[in-house]
């Protein structure tokens, strides 16, 4: 089974996913009454090692939530705790964020997020896939072979709010046949 | 003769869309573009009395390139077709003069409507 992602592909995919972050960005720019640039989102394919190591980057607050349907898998979030911080101020919390402030927070944003990366896929290529709740979760605190995805995708998108930064990073963990359904629906859509 | 229109977008997959919803007899020309600096170099060498412009593009912004359409005012009827759909983008977007924003995905009814508004078709 060939589940490489050619060029023609990852062009596709990271239309689709600049279509829905346009809409999470719309939400999320109501939420705190603010502008929000978008940057365009990079598309890449990551080998487990690689995720792991991504999921050690400092300075980012992690959550996750799993999906069902047509494509099953799970979204990973990675939020910088810097720009977690300037949301707040924006939405006017009192701060420093007490804890459960900050993880009522980082759901919500993670929601919003990974609410749309998904509905990009799923609604433009016609596929379902229902999200469960998320949850804030320590990388540290889990063993790698938690993480049993041999193919992920991973979709970096940056907001910028402004003048301040907020990077936020969606890895999507697909099941291997679930690629191979997206990756058939991709070159549909491509003909 | 065959109308001069610009497509400028970096995504095939959307350069793609546009062509595919643009009326099938209308008599143009199409170039494409995949940035803004390219869009700016069609526009220059007059192959963009249309433009269909994104707004979220690598070298130069679509922003970028209606601002400097405006300050040059430049005669390119501009149309853009975005996935950034915050109504300050639309604001910025009306200020720079550009004709119309439409909402990616990109409806075919829609751009006909607008097509038909210019007195282009």
């Amino acid at each position: 089974m060939n589940n490489a992602l050619g060029d023609e592909q990852r062009d596709a995919l990271q239309e689709l996913m600049n279509i829905s972050m346009g809409q999470a960005a719309n939400s999320l720019a109501r939420l705190i009454e603010a502008k929000i640039t978008l940057s365009i989102p990079k598309i890449s394919s990551v080998t487990p090692s690689e995720f792991v190591a991504m999921l050690s980057s400092e300075g980012m607050w992690h959550t996750r939530q799993s999906f069902l349907g047509s494509v099953k898998g799970e979204v990973v979030s990675l939020q910088s705790r810097l720009g977690c911080e300037a949301i707040a101020e924006l939405m006017e919390y009192q701060l420093p964020l007490s804890d459960t402030t900050r993880e009522e927070l980082l759901l919500e944003l993670s929601n919003i997020l990974a609410g749309a990366c998904l509905s990009g896929f799923a609604e433009q290529l016609a596929l379902t896939a229902k999200l469960s709740m998320p949850t804030v979760f320590d990388p540290e605190k889990l063993s790698p072979d938690h993480y049993r995805w041999a193919n992920t995708l991973s979709m970096e998108v940056e907001f910028k709010i402004e003048s301040s930064q907020f990077d936020s990073k969606i890895v999507i963990c697909l099941e291997e046949d679930s690629i191979s359904t997206l990756l058939n629906r991709l070159n549909s859509l491509l003909e | 003769m065959p109308i001069p229109v610009t497509i400028a977008d970096d995504s095939m997959m959307s350069r793609k869309a546009v062509r595919r919803a643009l009326p099938a007899d209308w008599d143009i020309e199409i170039t494409e573009a995949t940035n803004g600096k390219e869009a700016l170099a069609a526009v220059e060498a007059g192959k963009a009395e249309v433009l269909f412009l994104d707004l979220t593009m690598p070298e130069l912004d679509g922003f970028g390139v209606l601002r400097y359409l405006h300050e040059h005012h430049a005669k390119t009827i501009v149309i853009v077709i975005s996935a950034d759909i915050q109504p300050e983008a639309k604001k910025l977007v009306d200020s720079l003069g550009a004709f119309r924003f439409l909402h990616k995905p990109l409806n075919a009814e829609q751009l006909s409507q607008v097509l038909f508004d210019v007195g282009l078709i």
